[in-house]
């Protein structure tokens, strides 16, 4: 019994400190949300800074919150940001410096590949032009009927 | 025969994608370089000191500047825990070694400037302490987190490197045997 109660009451511990944690996260619809969206936690991998309740991501929430307070648009706090920890900040970095050819790669891939592809496709289409249709047998032409009962009568 | 254009289509989207990937891991490579261990150069780097936090030193400062100082680089942060553990210490060895050629120069990384502020007021700190912009010297020095800290002798060669918050008793065995060096 006394088990079942230590379990229950951890239970109501871990459900208020998630609900903290929670309640410390800004709600969906504040535009402070909406920035730390399209910005990375720095400290957790892949982890999104809007979602994230570590320490870091508080003050660079609170960080954003002054700045719009202060009169700044979202596009110059992205900037901001960018500026001071750099493009690997952004959710979606800009698809330039180092990371290019991985954006170019499967564009040059695909090109490569259509290339061939066509390149396979128009020389098919050619050897068919060139390979004359079978002649189809016709028996309304009165020479080619006698000719073709000669040929039976001789078998 | 019909199988070969397949083939050849294959490889070289292959190819071609492996190549866009072996560019990004040069890239990145070439960016970082190898992480300075004792014995090796310090890597050069210019860092943007926080107004206040300047130590009579101009505004950017280079590394190789201080040739002929001994620098303790400490990298830390605000929302470091452990960092605060350590903020005491430096303080103090940068208050008793600044006369005797020593320069402690902290790297604040990954932190906004209202708490790195408030973290600096809070330990009256006086040594020199700027922003790791968009964390090129992090990368340059490729530290695993903070706090993380490096000795470099008058020379501008690594001699020691810290991953772990520092006593004050630790601080001044280190910066004494670079001293007498």
């Amino acid at each position: 019994m006394k088990a079942i109660r230590a379990f229950i009451s951890l239970l109501l511990a871990v459900w208020l400190v998630a609900g903290l944690a929670q309640a410390q996260l800004p709600a969906p619809d504040e535009p402070t949300y909406r920035i730390a969206k399209q910005l990375n936690c720095p400290t957790c991998a892949g982890r999104n800074l809007a979602d994230c309740p570590t320490e870091t991501c508080a003050q660079w929430k609170a960080e954003i919150k002054a700045q719009l307070d202060a009169g700044k648009s979202a596009e110059e706090v992205l900037i901001y940001f960018q500026d001071r920890f750099g493009p690997t900040v952004l959710q979606e970095p800009p698809k330039s410096g180092v990371t290019a050819p991985l954006w170019a790669a499967p564009v040059g891939a695909a090109v490569i590949f259509l290339a061939i592809a066509g390149l396979v496709m128009w020389r098919t289409a050619q050897r068919n032009t060139r390979t004359p249709a079978p002649v189809a047998a016709n028996h309304s032409d009165p020479f080619v009927a006698a000719l073709e009962r000669e040929v039976r009568a001789g078998e | 025969m019909k199988g070969k254009p397949l083939l050849i289509a294959t490889v070289s989207v292959g190819v071609v994608l492996l190549a866009g990937i072996f560019f990004v891991a040069l890239n990145l490579v070439m960016q970082q370089g190898a992480r300075p261990t004792p014995g090796s150069p310090a890597p050069d780097f210019t860092l943007k000191l926080y107004p206040g936090y300047r130590a009579g030193l101009p505004e950017e400062i280079r590394l190789s500047d201080l040739r002929g100082s001994v620098v303790v680089i400490n990298f830390w942060a605000s929302w470091c825990v452990e960092c605060h553990k350590e903020a005491q210490a430096l303080e103090g060895i940068y208050r008793a070694y600044k006369d005797r050629g020593v320069v402690v120069l902290g790297v604040d990384y990954l932190d906004t400037e209202a708490p790195a502020l408030a973290y600096l007021k809070q330990y009256d700190v006086t040594y020199p302490n700027g922003i790791d912009l968009q964390q090129r010297i992090a990368k340059a020095y490729r530290i695993t987190g903070v706090p993380e800290t490096f000795f470099i002798d008058r020379d501008g060669v690594v001699r020691e490197v810290v991953i772990a918050p520092l006593t004050e008793a630790q601080l001044r065995t280190m910066i004494e045997a670079l001293i007498e060096d």
